[in-house]
């Protein structure tokens, strides 16, 4: 069974339906987005387990319908907890990770993104709070929309969250995050963030290609 | 070559002029707006310029987008109203802070008091109330404003008030219509006017009342079509009309019913269109003047009582299909008698509905028998028939002929013309009401108690079961009709309370004037009423009550009086029937609190105990009333900060509840019932009205809308207030659920005009009316009683008086209602005060002069107002354009006090198919044309304002 685990949001709403489905083709979409975004929530200490995220990810990744890499993560030997740290500020730091600072107005962007999670029953968390534009929530709300479209009875509610899914995307993630990943990259990101960069990247773009076709069918 | 050397002027001053427009036509910021009070259809997106905070001007953007290749685009989209409005936005009657009266109600004496202040008076008078008799104590009339009308009706949902089905209040019900189709809203896109090969304008004066749209109308004629203006007295829309058809006051009936006879003499009726869509091929038993049904023919029990029959020359008695309407080329029978043996044995004689109308026809409305009724030649109706016979022909009816007293009439006999030629269906072709719909978030946003898409979902599913379940009671009934009667019909009966947020009390206001505002005595007037009728109003009235016909909705009675009137938007003492002169001694005085919610100090304001400022268009979010004849659902945004105090209508509302919870745990009121079992908790009610703070402000509650009308599927995909920021306007993609949407009964195509009804006769899909068919004959007993079972031509009641003229009416050039008649702008494009338009042969006969005052009066009383002396006026005939304030007036006594408030007595009926009470649907109206009346110089010519 899959359990979908917010960390940056919190539902707002009684939700209908189950809080957790057999695992599924979508479940595996949803677990993907979760493992992700908890990559990129972690702490430098946690992300510096490359180990450990490359065989979340491969478990995490096992049912979904489309092609998709995980590949493997090698630390470099000698690399200490510092190193990792500083690593994690020099690339992660500021606003690196927050897509409202890749556009003009911020505010607006935060506005925009958390209208979209209030439309779907979902507020920034109190106990985790994270702002809202942040990488790892917006990939907390992903989570979120895969596993209600697989949860939910209604295939009007299943349309609506595939559709939710390709226009978020569009309008927010991949709107900033495949910049946000070649400037990280092209700035030296050593290992595992730039597996997982890698990983994010080709994630989006085929999510997005699979929603997409989804609909269109 | 500089100006000084053409005008002379020294260079500085030119300059200092060239300032003056320069600093006015400047601005800073430029965002959408439109206006929406009631101005229908209207949806004209305008660009509004601000500056410093302050709007400074507007425009038509000219921003719709061609719907069809080859017919006209509907921009610039916007008249002299909407041009100048923003001039309300600053002028001297804006409300700009809470108000309290300290004199005498309509004193005019007020002091000016701070939101808390006002909003906790109307707390503690609201818990009084609810101490005395109930939340359902606690009235409201209201708006078709949709930033007004949502947010009124999610708070009375949520604390248990009485809201009045607002329909009859203004009366746009096209009640013939509602007798023929079962629904009274077909509303095809202005742009399908242009298919158009004959146009009637009747009861209509498109160019006052449709500046925005007007243009199609010339455009057809410039490509072929021919226009007809059919009314008493020259109006605007007469000059560019190829013929007019000069008609007495109220006698379209028989004109109409003449040219349907001329038609069927001449043989030159769409007979197959006829067989189809109608019901004058069924079966009519002479016996009993009745439909035969099936409850005839095979006994009672399981048959049912409203299948009806056909005569087919192959097979005998076939059933009339109840499912659907195509014929496939059997003609059955629309003349003969025939032999039918019944269950009882017994045989009798049927005919189809068409051979009694012939026959009624012949004896009573040839044209020459109509001339006598009508004043029309003749020759002029037979010419009108030949044409609309073989013409694409599209009645443009305005809302006009329903508020005569047989407006019912006259309604079904231009449906009848439209049935006899083939025209409703096709582009081009029908006849037209109002409609709102398809904005789909408007509705879930009045009921939804989760936030966001499982709040719409879950609305949409409880539908779909209830639509199931009828479905499965009746295999053969329609969606629409589920939507336009069964659904609608249930809904109105629905008090959840706390459990849902369906907590308010609906009522039809005919119960509200009939014990509360003590219309009884008038509508008990023998003389006031059809004379033709064998008993009394209150032996029909008493009858529907004992029936059961309104069971639930016949409230308020006597024994539970209202004790707060909340008006929002509205402006009741101007718009009811009877004004002042009948609601003040009886209904006014009773009343412990009147409030009155509105952006400018209007008659009901002025007679009211507080005020409370609401912002105007360009001040807060908001959207036009969305419908089929824009298409599109038009934005009206903030543009700037609502002026004074003045507060969204949202946002007051969750305030109040705010305050009345407060109130209500200082006072140690923690629930309260409403009498039918549901309980109400002050406590949770702000929660509940903003699902616990999920819609924080306008913002949300419109984006809320929008993306719930996505997900309904009436919206593009993707559409949000960002995307309705950038482009001011989206049209529209699917009908949705709401009942008026699908009473269009056509399909969207998005590179087609809109025309209403080709369901019907392209699918055959059956009306939702008794017999699914378009329907002249009915059988209701009161209709056979009153000799109405098939249309005929009935004189219009003297309610009022047995004065020699009547009084008509209509909406004027300078406002939409009330809401721009003292727009500075528009007041110097006119006379700028209360006027009557009078004959020149009447003037003369009683010493009148143009501009003199007037004194008009009838039996239950009088109005002053400026004489204008106008030869398009009909001898016989005086005309008050609809409008004007009543404190425009002398006195504060306008127009609308000596009319009677008359509705037709038999309005009342129930129990027959879509005879029977829905929401905004089939109830009595009341009646405001042919008010009898006459005029003298006024006699106290000192007291005249001036």
């Amino acid at each position: 069974m899959f359990t979908y685990s917010l960390q940056g949001l919190e539902l707002t709403a009684d939700v209908s339906g189950p809080l957790e489905v057999e695992e599924n083709e979508t479940t595996a979409r949803s677990a993907v987005y979760q493992v992700l975004g908890a990559f990129f929530a972690a702490s430098p200490a946690d992300a510096a387990d490359g180990e450990r995220w490359s065989k979340e990810l491969a478990e995490a990744a096992t049912l979904l319908p489309f092609a998709f890499e995980v590949g493997s993560v090698a630390v470099p030997n000698g690399t200490s907890s510092d190193d990792h740290a500083a690593e994690h500020d020099r690339l992660l730091g500021g606003s690196a990770l927050l897509g409202g600072a890749a556009r003009d107005d911020r505010d607006a962007e935060i506005a925009s993104v958390r209208r979209e999670y209030e439309y779907f029953g979902l507020a920034s968390s109190d106990e985790a709070p994270r702002p809202a534009d942040h990488l790892a929530t917006e990939l907390d709300f992903l989570q979120y929309l895969c596993f209600r479209e697989a949860a939910t009875p209604s295939p009007r509610l299943v349309a609506s969250f595939r559709r939710a899914q390709r226009d978020f995307l569009v309008n927010h993630v991949l709107d900033w995050v495949p910049g946000f990943v070649a400037a990280t990259l092209a700035a030296g990101a050593g290992q595992p963030l730039a597996w997982a960069l890698e990983r994010l990247d080709a994630f989006l773009a085929a999510d997005h290609d699979y929603v997409v076709a989804r609909l269109g069918a | 070559m500089h100006s000084e050397d053409v005008i002379g002027l020294p260079r500085s001053e030119e300059r200092a002029s060239e300032d003056t427009y320069r600093s006015r036509w400047t601005w800073e910021s430029v965002g959408w707006g439109t206006h929406c009070v009631d101005c229908y259809p209207g949806n004209c997106p305008y660009r509004v310029y601000s500056s410093g905070d302050r709007v400074v001007r507007e425009e038509p953007s000219g921003t719709f987008d061609t719907v069809e290749e080859g017919v006209p685009d509907a921009n610039p989209m916007g008249c002299n109203k909407g041009a100048c409005w923003s001039q309300q936005l600053y002028d001297g009657d804006r409300l700009l802070h809470p108000m309290r009266r300290v004199g005498e109600r309509g004193s005019g004496e007020w002091e000016r008091i701070s939101w808390d202040e006002a909003l906790t008076q109307i707390a503690d008078s609201m818990l009084d109330a609810i101490a005395e008799g109930g939340p359902q104590s606690i009235v409201r009339e209201g708006t078709p404003e949709v930033a007004a009308v949502f947010p009124t009706d999610r708070f009375f949902n949520v604390f248990g008030g009485r809201t009045l089905d607002l329909h009859p209040s203004f009366n746009d019900f096209s009640i013939g219509l509602h007798e023929t189709f079962g629904k009274w809203n077909p509303a095809s896109s202005a742009d399908d006017w242009f298919h158009s090969e004959l146009i009637l304008i009747w009861h209509m004066n498109p160019a006052f009342t449709r500046i925005p749209f007007y243009h199609y109308m010339l455009e057809a004629r410039y490509h072929g079509a021919e226009i007809v203006s059919i009314s008493p007295d020259l109006n605007a829309s007469h000059m560019h009309a190829d013929y007019h058809v000069p008609i007495s006051s109220g006698d379209d009936a028989a004109l109409g019913l003449a040219m349907v006879q001329v038609i069927l003499e001449e043989g030159i009726a769409d007979t197959t269109f006829i067989r189809e869509q109608t019901d004058l091929p069924c079966l009519v038993r002479t016996d009993t003047r009745r439909y035969l049904r099936a409850s005839d023919v095979r006994g009672g029990g399981l048959a049912r009582d409203d299948q009806l029959f056909h005569w087919d020359p192959e097979q005998g008695l076939v059933e009339a299909d109840r499912g659907n309407l195509l014929l496939h080329g059997r003609e059955v029978a629309l003349s003969g008698s025939y032999e039918v043996t019944l269950a009882n044995g017994q045989t009798v004689t049927v005919e189809p509905v068409l051979a009694m109308l012939e026959r009624q026809l012949q004896e009573h409305y040839t044209p020459e028998l109509s001339q006598a009724i009508t004043g029309v030649h003749p020759d002029m109706v037979r010419m009108i028939a030949r044409k609309a016979a073989t013409s694409r022909t599209n009645i443009m009816l305005g809302w006009n002929s329903c508020k005569y007293y047989h407006g019912d009439l006259i309604e079904r006999a231009m449906c009848l013309l439209l049935a006899v030629t083939g025209n409703w269906g096709k582009q081009g072709t029908g006849i037209r009401s109002w409609m709102i719909g398809m904005a789909d978030g408007m509705f879930t946003l009045m009921v939804k108690t989760l936030p966001g898409v499982e709040g719409a979902e879950q609305l949409l599913a409880a539908q779909e079961a209830g639509t199931a379940m009828m479905r499965a009671a009746d295999p053969s009934i329609t969606t629409e009709e589920i939507a336009v009667r069964e659904l609608s019909r249930t809904l109105a009966r629905v008090q959840l309370g706390e459990e849902g947020t369906m907590g308010m009390r609906g009522s039809p206001p005919a119960f509200w004037w009939y014990w509360q505002g003590n219309y009884r005595e008038r509508w008990n007037n023998p003389e006031w009423g059809d004379t033709s009728l064998p008993r009394t109003f209150d032996e029909y009235f008493e009858e529907a009550i004992a029936n059961g016909w309104w069971t639930g909705l016949d409230e308020p009675r006597p024994e539970d009086p209202p004790h707060v009137l909340i008006e929002c938007g509205g402006n009741m003492l101007r718009r009811t029937r009877g004004g002042a002169t009948q609601l003040g001694p009886n209904l006014w005085d009773r009343l412990d609190l009147i409030v009155s919610i509105d952006f400018r100090l209007n008659f009901t304001g002025l007679n009211s105990d507080i005020v409370l400022p609401a912002a105007q268009h360009y001040e807060k979010v908001n959207f036009h009333i969305p419908t089929s004849h824009t298409m599109r659902l038009t934005l009206s945004d903030r543009n700037v900060t609502p002026a004074g105090e003045a507060k969204p209508e949202w946002d007051i509302y969750r305030l109040l509840l705010e305050t009345f919870a407060r109130r209500a745990a200082e006072r140690g009121v923690t629930e309260y019932g409403n009498g039918t079992g549901a309980t109400f908790t002050p406590a949770d009610m702000a929660d509940r009205y903003t699902l616990n703070g999920y819609l924080t402000g306008e913002d949300q509650v419109a984006d809320e809308i929008i993306r719930d009308s996505v997900y309904v599927g009436t919206l593009p995909e993707g559409t949000d207030l960002a995307r309705m920021r950038e482009v001011g306007f989206e049209r529209f993609i699917g009908w949705g659920t709401s009942p008026y949407a699908l009473a269009q009964a056509s399909p969207i195509e998005m590179e087609k005009t809109h025309s209403p009804f080709r369901n019907h006769v392209e699918l055959g899909d059956p009306f939702p009316t008794y017999s699914r068919r378009a329907q002249f004959f009915i059988d209701h007993p009161w209709w056979t009683e009153a000799g109405e079972d098939l249309p005929v031509h009935k004189p219009n009641p003297r309610s009022g008086g047995n004065q020699p003229l009547r009084m008509t009416s209509g909406h004027n050039r300078w406002s939409i209602h009330s809401m721009n008649q003292a727009n500075p702008v528009i007041l110097q494009t006119h006379r700028g005060e209360p006027l009557v338009e009078i004959s020149v042969e009447d003037a003369r006969a009683r010493g009148v002069a143009d501009d003199d005052l007037i004194r008009v009066w009838n039996d239950i009383t009088s109005f002053r107002a400026r004489a204008k002396v106008s030869p398009g006026v009909r001898p016989g005939q005086i005309v008050s354009y609809n409008g004007w304030d009543g404190h425009q007036y002398a006195d504060w006594k306008g127009a609308n006090e000596i009319e009677a408030g008359m509705v037709k007595w038999i309005a009342f009926a129930g129990g027959y198919g879509h005879i029977n009470y829905s929401m905004s649907e089939w109830q009595p109206i009341p009646v405001d044309r042919g008010v009898p009346c006459d005029f003298e110089l006024d006699p106290t010519p000192t007291n005249d304002g001036r």
